[in-house]
């Protein structure tokens, strides 16, 4: 297979996946692709699939069940921030990365060298220019944007002063990482959790990362990731955020593994690096 | 028409929800929740689990708010987007679709894959032009899927079509509704930097 087959075969297979009907053997073949370099995971299809289910939505009624509704609202609490202590607008914590970033740029480096490539990569120039210059700050603005997210060890402390129900494990490393020490504390009502783990090697996060799983038996069979983390120099104890994507209702266990840099889908657990366990 | 999602909507309740103002998650549940269980009845069929889906789509909703890009998506597509794989999660867990195999975690499949080819900030008007574009076969056969929520089997008994030529014709059309939708985006810039 050319290598242009094999990027056509692996669009082909996450198209599949998106519309949910990959079989066992499509599924392992889509695996394994994906760990082809030459194929790149890309969320565009899955947006376009998202739209054109929005699109087909806007012509039905959708009436929602009062009970529901009232469900919702009552779940809005746990987020809901106190006038006053709103961040700023725009402010993003350095750390989190957004879901989707803009790349309006490869539409035109990917596309044919055309004149309307060139039109369109001007277009964007001209756009970003005068985006700088409406967005620039006042000179002693700065101050104001900055952002105020509380850091984790403030973060973790808040939650544990305010949340009842708190799940609390210890973590213990395994044989090659046995110096290790840390704790785990979750609430399910929050759907937020921090660990605080000392001991743990630093890791050069271009060759390695750590990454956390949860074990859920209620919501999957399999481990769910709870984000990656580096543990930096010089911190002989770091407080890491759990940052979990899925909705967790009852952990059994969290689990770090060492990974590849940017994390895993499935880890193959060649490299366990401590385990917390409920009893 | 109740719960439909004005054009105007986009740019600005997300950013607010991201914040944590509770008029603003409000104003969300409002516009947003007919699309979501819209969504949730299409994949889930029982009914209680349609509206765990519901309840579910939106406590992600305010958790990742703030990673929501504009320039992206518009907010529609965007929790579209958590909608249906909320859904298709649960719809596999229900056994709907016994055939098929465990779907990795997409949420964090996104996490891997932070760049877009393509973005899908067009308006409904495009989507819907770009739909029309396609085959008439295959416009059908989105409708079952997406705005009936027919599963392949069904969609087959449906049109009397083998299975995989419904499947083939799903990926290969969603394939090409994206291909539409970048040279439509494409174009675009390319008037806007002549005018």
């Amino acid at each position: 297979m050319s290598n242009q087959d094999i990027i056509q075969r692996f669009e082909d297979l996450e198209a599949g996946r998106i519309l949910g009907d990959l079989d066992a053997k499509e599924m392992q073949e889509w695996e394994d692709l994906s760990k082809d370099p030459r194929c790149r995971l890309d969320p565009s299809l899955e947006l376009v699939a998202a739209a054109i289910e929005a699109e087909f939505s806007q012509d039905e009624e959708h009436e929602i069940p009062d009970g529901l509704l009232a469900l919702l609202r009552e779940d809005i609490e746990p987020f809901i921030v106190p006038e006053g202590d709103e961040e700023p607008t725009g402010a993003e914590p350095a750390e989190e990365k957004p879901i989707l970033q803009l790349s309006a740029w490869k539409q035109v480096v990917t596309a044919p060298q055309t004149p309307w490539a060139i039109a369109a990569l001007l277009a964007i120039l001209l756009v970003a220019n005068l985006f700088i210059q409406d967005k620039a700050p006042a000179p002693g603005a700065a101050a104001a944007v900055v952002a105020t997210e509380p850091s984790p060890e403030e973060a973790r402390d808040i939650m544990l002063a305010s949340a009842e129900n708190l799940i609390e494990l210890d973590f213990g490393g395994t044989e090659s990482y046995s110096k290790m020490t840390g704790k785990v504390v979750w609430s399910d009502e929050l759907q937020e959790g921090y660990m605080t783990l000392s001991n743990l090697p630093v890791n050069d996060p271009g060759k390695k990362q750590y990454q956390l799983w949860i074990v859920d038996p209620t919501r999957d069979e399999k481990p769910v990731d709870g984000g990656v983390f580096d543990i930096p120099q010089g911190e002989d104890t770091a407080v890491i955020r759990i940052r979990n994507p899925l909705v967790i209702t009852d952990p059994k266990a969290f689990v770090i593994t060492l990974e590849q840099p940017g994390g895993v889908v499935v880890s193959k657990q060649q490299d366990v690096v401590a385990i917390a366990k409920a009893s | 028409m109740a719960n439909k999602i004005p054009e105007e909507s986009d740019g600005g309740i997300l950013q607010k929800v991201a914040l944590g103002i509770e008029r603003a998650m409000e104003l969300c549940i409002k516009k947003y929740s007919g699309l979501v269980w819209a969504i949730a009845k299409r994949y889930v069929r029982d009914h209680s689990s349609a509206e765990d889906v519901v309840q579910e789509t939106f406590v992600e909703l305010w958790k990742s708010a703030k990673r929501y890009d504009p320039a992206i998506a518009t907010e529609s597509t965007f929790i579209g987007m958590l909608a249906r794989r909320r859904a298709i999660d649960y719809a596999r867990k229900e056994s709907r679709r016994p055939q098929l195999e465990p779907l990795p975690d997409a949420e964090a499949l996104t996490q891997l894959t932070t760049e877009p080819s393509v973005t899908v900030s067009a308006n409904g008007e495009d989507v819907r032009s770009v739909i029309k574009q396609l085959p008439d076969e295959t416009q059908k056969i989105f409708s079952f899927h997406f705005e009936q929520g027919m599963t392949h089997p069904e969609i087959a008994e449906k049109t009397g079509l083998p299975l995989g030529t419904v499947k083939t014709r799903l990926r290969r059309g969603l394939i090409e509704a994206r291909n539409k939708l970048q040279h439509l985006g494409a174009a675009q810039l390319s008037n806007s930097a002549r005018s």
